[in-house]
């Protein structure tokens, strides 16, 4: 597909040829004004391409823009009451999810505040609030961590994992090269007015701090495929098995771990610092 | 659907900015409507008042988000022309119950009368005949309200002034099922006949539909 602004601008994307699969992450990169933001905004169905089409059913998408300056006339939660209503939630869901995502970011306090007063960061955290509520089937992140503070930008790598492990698509856009690192499935670059792929990086070369977890499986069992977070797998001894993985990953992991069929058992848990790099 | 309208029109609402179209409307209606008049023309001036205001009120409603919270709403919404959908059918459902209001109250008050005070006019009729008219103008007022603004047109001064000219034209061209339902509400009021303005109404439904089915394809190319 294509994409131009105008009737005779230049081409912005062109030839993009792109597959999205369910349960996976995928990342775009590429300099500023390359065409990143009209990508993501022609995958998540905001924008028709110029030239080409989107196949396949459309999925439930939700959207969360890097700017959120939403000067409208609710508070932020009759706003995500709206949102979740759109999105195909009853009333009472949309607010009592709009409450729960609302305390994970840490801005429970903001719910009755009305949005034109809320900060920049308290914003941004009710936009990116109204895409998980809906627990999409395609998300798709244009910078969503700007302006978040860091406890706020963890929390969203983790709701990111989590609905990635749930079966859900996810797509993202953000400056920093370690944002989700080993967890990508796809790296894309858009180059002049085409998408090649990038190399993601390698599971467990991420710099952040990583957790490492004993688990033992019943006898026979293998590891279920597709954990969340690409972990790093060792032996360590009586059939037991250690899994590193970025911390952002580790609730995701474990949930997987501990609802796999037959589940498997945890161990121990260890934290291991950041600075320690496997891959180096 | 449901769920975008409520909230397009609960953003209209808590806005405050349908108050500048309804406050003009009003005094509209307070210079050009006494009570005792002849019941059909005054049908006839309330009618023609609507089709400029709901053009105002289409416009406040497809431009009251900033961008970022509208391509929100789309990507939750399946697609911009669905978001833009609800806001003209949210803009274009207030228009007509502004319309509605003001034809019950000119039915109360006005005289069930010819101009001349000699035939007497049956209310339910002319009540029928005047919300008819009143449909034909609000239709109108959307056609108009969603071709003189995004995504056609973007810049404010332009949207403005072919609003105001859009909204003449639909009033005085001869052709356009709004002149038709208001002057026939008028001439009739002459006689003391009441013409029930069907086939200007199902024009007027073609043409908005032409008019909305346009803008909404185009919202997901310009935005």
């Amino acid at each position: 597909m294509g994409r131009r602004y105008g009737l005779a601008g230049p081409w912005v994307l062109r030839g993009v040829d792109l597959g999205l699969p369910r349960r996976s992450l995928v990342r775009v990169e590429g300099a500023n004004g390359t065409g990143k933001s009209t990508l993501l905004r022609l995958l998540a169905g905001i924008d028709a391409p110029t030239e080409g089409r989107i196949v396949g059913r459309r999925p439930r998408t939700a959207y969360v823009p890097e700017r959120f300056p939403a000067a409208l006339p609710f508070t932020a939660a009759g706003y995500l009451v709206h949102l979740g209503r759109i999105h195909g939630l009853r009333r009472t869901e949309a607010a009592g999810r709009a409450q729960e995502w609302l305390s994970r970011f840490g801005a429970a306090e903001h719910a009755r505040t009305p949005l034109a007063e809320l900060s920049k960061g308290t914003s941004q955290k009710v936009a990116v609030a109204q895409a998980l509520l809906a627990e999409p089937e395609l998300l798709v992140l244009d910078e969503a961590w700007t302006g978040l503070d860091t406890a706020a930008r963890g929390e969203l790598d983790r709701a990111v994992t989590e609905s990635v492990a749930a079966g859900s698509t996810v797509v993202f856009v953000d400056h920093d090269p370690r944002r989700l690192a080993g967890a990508a499935d796809t790296a894309l670059r858009v180059e002049g007015t085409g998408l090649v792929m990038a190399s993601p990086a390698p599971a467990g070369a991420s710099a952040g701090p990583r957790v490492r977890i004993e688990v033992a499986g019943p006898a026979g069992t293998k590891l279920p495929a597709g954990l969340p977070g690409a972990p790093v797998r060792a032996a360590a001894g009586d059939g037991a098995l250690t899994l590193t993985v970025a911390s952002a990953h580790s609730d995701a992991l474990l949930g997987a771990l501990l609802t796999a069929r037959p589940p498997w058992h945890i161990r121990s848990l260890s934290a291991v610092p950041g600075d320690h790099d496997e891959a180096a | 659907m449901t769920a975008l309208l409520r909230y397009q029109a609960a953003l209209l609402l808590r806005s405050q900015r349908w108050l500048a179209p309804v406050l003009l409307y009003v005094a509209f209606l307070g210079v050009g409507v006494r009570s005792g008049q002849p019941v059909l023309d005054s049908l006839g001036y309330s009618a023609a008042g609507l089709l400029p205001v709901t053009a105002w009120i289409v416009q406040v409603c497809v431009t009251q988000e900033p961008p970022a919270a509208r391509t929100v709403v789309a990507a939750a919404a399946g697609g911009r022309p669905r978001a833009h959908l609800a806001a003209l059918l949210a803009a274009s459902g207030c228009a007509g119950l502004l319309g509605a209001a003001a034809t019950a109250v000119v039915l109360l008050i006005s005289e069930p009368a010819s101009t001349d005070h000699r035939v007497e006019v049956p209310l339910p009729s002319a009540g029928l005949a005047g919300l008819l008219a009143a449909a034909c103008c609000v239709l109108l007022g959307a056609a108009v309200g969603a071709l003189c603004t995004r995504p056609l047109l973007h810049r404010r001064g332009w949207s403005l002034v072919a609003t105001v000219l859009a909204a003449l034209l639909a009033l005085v061209t001869g052709g356009s099922p709004a002149k038709y339902a208001v002057t026939g509400l008028v001439t009739g009021s002459h006689t003391g006949t009441v013409h029930v303005p069907v086939l200007p109404l199902l024009g007027a439904v073609a043409v908005t539909t032409a008019a909305a089915a346009l803008a909404c394809r185009l919202t997901s190319v310009r935005g």
